[in-house]
């Protein structure tokens, strides 16, 4: 039983991660149909501004203000810079590339990956950035927490799930409760006719990116507050979003949310009860989802492709 | 008529064509045998992880190969330019088998440094040695590279390396475990890549052969989070022994064995040897090299590197690299003295074995071994992290 709470905080931690990542992945799928492959960079940029914000901040071990308004303040700082690289991504490496084929924003998105990773690299170096929250008063962030059956949950995973949830919470209001929302929704329908009812087409997929880069950017907080990050972390983290977002239903808001869970509860159960089930977690993981893609093609939650012939 | 004379002489053509490209060879073999000029700049690669997790390794070498090649190449009245070639942790072998490649067309290339990791080297070492290339690693561990393992070998004579290899490093973690920890129970966590596996494998059958218990947990070179893993460790085990190539991947293991109440301490191969990253009081690491700090005949040395390389402190990953660069330069300065101004690559591969240094930078004196290519009388060295983080010899 034990296990099993472990295995499943395990799961809910990294499928909270992955629902964010998924996220912006299907909030731009949805407006642009276009799959945004440099969002995995955005979320590793992400990562390393909340490093940098932390340290200017005094760092774990002498944090200028407190614990709670720390890391507040380090997702918020990650959120805008990542909302603004999200603009800047569009303004010039999709938005010339609108009318083209679906191809060639896809070759830029694989562009605009490289380049993020590279240049962060050629600034930062290759070394691992660990934000040591360890260090903070002796490790109580790991140490203390909720007990539950005999396992600890410690603050840092609760901070993680709880900061996730309460992202999503407001992504679904601004989608669903916001004049911008509907446009969003009204875009992602039919772009045209929307244009055509006064909805600035622009101004909307903007937000779009600001939205879905901002929750890369507190993806990549929330998970380098617990394991290092280095410039390549982007490649398998987006891979991962990605494939939570297919999962759920690329384009559909909800479905990127059950997708990221879903996979990550997958990834942890199997590791944690499968036979080999650590060394040959991906092979089974991902031979489960092969399947379910066969039997449902437009993911969990996702709207089945209709045409009228 | 006028068909069949034309169809003879287009075969005549053709002939006369391949022939030619068959004679092609023997020529450049005749203009090679000379050799290149060692009056022109001799291309020094250096084949090394220089972006992905393991960069920080890349890095630290690539800057004391630098350095070597600053100081004494001139010395040596040599021309060397150091490149980096990248071998990414994350993708594989490839990356070292396209280097490889690269290298042996270039005329300028007469040995490399590197690679860097086991992986690479068994996936480029046939190459080089095709085409009598010496390379030398100035971390790859793995046994099979220089010694038959149940009638292995993955290396060639082309590969040397300036450091133990696991042979050593295996059996010497496993008896500080036995001797000095008195351990019962050990988790081997492997990365699923070859020095990994080698090491784990080496660790584990020395630990089984003392009757301690064992398990062995397998995880993808590509995992960030290790809580599953940690869940999988009895709440009896002693040590959980991870030859990764990521330090911080160490120290996640470590702080989350705290986070899950698990009193087993964290044992790290060289690969895990960096004090800025590795850092868990409690925890192990072994290392080929000791901390060089510590030798005084080093000192000069030392601090001639801080300079050139301000605000980075001295590694283990980075003084071995000094000591590869410095033995390929004097071997190729051999091979152009011999060959009189010119040098061959198998002039080369010929010296390195003649090589022997007598201020060697990890201390004492350096000689091969007459029996592989590794360094005579090597050892490892093992350290304890401190509640301060530093390393601390114990063993």
């Amino acid at each position: 039983m034990q296990n099993f709470i472990q295995y499943t905080v395990d799961g809910l931690t990294l499928g909270s991660v992955y629902a964010l990542i998924a996220l912006g992945y299907t909030l731009v799928y949805g407006v642009l149909k276009l799959l945004n492959f440099a969002h995995g960079d955005v979320f590793m940029v992400g990562t390393f501004v909340g490093y940098g914000v932390l340290q200017e901040l005094g760092g774990p071990m002498n944090p200028k203000v407190p614990i709670w308004l720390l890391i507040t303040l380090v997702t918020l700082a990650s959120m805008a810079v990542t909302a603004g690289l999200g603009v800047v991504i569009e303004r010039f490496a999709y938005r010339p590339l609108r009318d083209a084929p679906r191809i060639a924003p896809l070759i830029s998105a694989l562009g605009v990956s490289f380049f993020l990773s590279n240049s962060m690299q050629l600034l930062f170096g290759a070394t691992p950035r660990n934000y040591d929250l360890f260090e903070y008063h002796g490790g109580s962030l790991y140490l203390r927490g909720l007990h539950i059956a005999g396992v600890t949950v410690p603050l840092l995973r609760i901070i993680t799930i709880v900061a996730a949830f309460v992202l999503m919470v407001i992504l679904w209001f601004l989608v669903n409760k916001t004049r911008t929302g509907k446009a969003m929704r009204a875009t992602s329908y039919d772009r045209e006719a929307a244009a055509m009812m006064g909805i600035d087409i622009d101004r909307v997929i903007v937000f779009t990116f600001i939205l879905g880069s901002a929750l890369a950017g507190a993806a990549g907080v929330m998970f380098a507050l617990r394991v290092p990050t280095n410039v390549s972390i982007g490649f398998i983290a987006g891979l991962k979003g990605f494939i939570a977002a297919v999962v759920g239903g690329i384009g559909s808001i909800p479905g990127a949310m059950l997708g990221g869970l879903v996979l990550g509860f997958a990834e942890s159960y199997v590791q944690g009860y499968v036979p080999n089930g650590t060394q040959w977690s991906d092979l089974y993981v991902f031979s489960g989802l092969v399947l379910l893609m066969i039997f449902r093609h437009q993911g969990l939650l996702g709207r089945p492709d209709i045409r009228k012939v | 008529m006028k068909k069949a004379i034309g169809l003879a002489l287009a075969i005549l053509a053709t002939a006369i064509v391949a022939a030619s490209a068959q004679g092609a060879p023997k020529a450049s073999a005749v203009a090679t045998a000379k050799g290149y000029n060692c009056s022109k700049t001799i291309t020094l690669p250096f084949v090394t992880p220089i972006t992905g997790g393991a960069g920080f390794l890349g890095a630290e070498q690539l800057s004391w190969a630098k350095y070597a090649v600053k100081t004494i190449a001139p010395q040596l009245h040599l021309k060397v330019k150091l490149v980096g070639g990248d071998t990414p942790v994350e993708q594989g072998p490839a990356p070292a088998q396209t280097l490889a490649q690269k290298y042996v067309g270039t005329a300028s290339v007469l040995a490399v440094l590197g690679p860097s990791t086991s992986g690479a080297v068994a996936a480029s070492t046939k190459t080089y040695y095709a085409a009598h290339i010496a390379h030398i690693s100035p971390s790859a561990t793995r046994t099979d590279l220089t010694k038959s393992v149940g009638g292995t070998l993955e290396g060639t004579p082309a590969f040397f390396r300036d450091v133990p290899g696991d042979y050593i490093q295996g059996p010497s973690d496993a008896n500080f475990m036995i001797n000095s920890l008195h351990v019962k129970k050990v988790v081997i966590l492997d990365f699923q890549e070859p020095y990994s596996l080698g090491l784990a494998g080496a660790v584990d059958s020395v630990l089984k052969a003392h009757g301690v218990s064992t398990i062995r947990l397998s995880a993808p070179n590509t995992t960030t989070d290790y809580s599953a893993y940690v869940t999988k460790v009895p709440s009896d085990a002693d040590i959980v022994f991870f030859p990764t190539q990521k330090p911080g991947d160490a120290q996640t293991f470590a702080q989350q064995l705290i986070e899950q109440g698990k009193k087993a301490h964290v044992f790290g191969g060289d690969g895990s040897n960096d004090s800025s990253q590795f850092k868990q009081p409690g925890s192990y690491v072994s290392n080929f090299a000791p901390d060089i700090t510590g030798i005084p005949a080093d000192a000069k040395l030392i601090a001639g590197w801080k300079k050139a390389n301000p605000g980075k402190s001295v590694g283990s990953f980075g003084p071995p690299s000094y000591g590869a660069a410095q033995i390929v330069m004097t071997a190729i300065a051999r091979a152009c003295h011999a060959g009189h101004g010119h040098a061959t690559r198998t002039a080369v591969l010929h010296s390195i074995k003649k090589v022997s240094i007598k201020n060697w930078i990890l201390g004492g004196s350096f000689k091969w071994s007459t029996k592989s290519n590794d360094p005579l009388n090597a050892k490892f060295y093992i350290f304890q992290i401190q509640s301060d983080g530093s390393y601390k010899l114990v063993g």
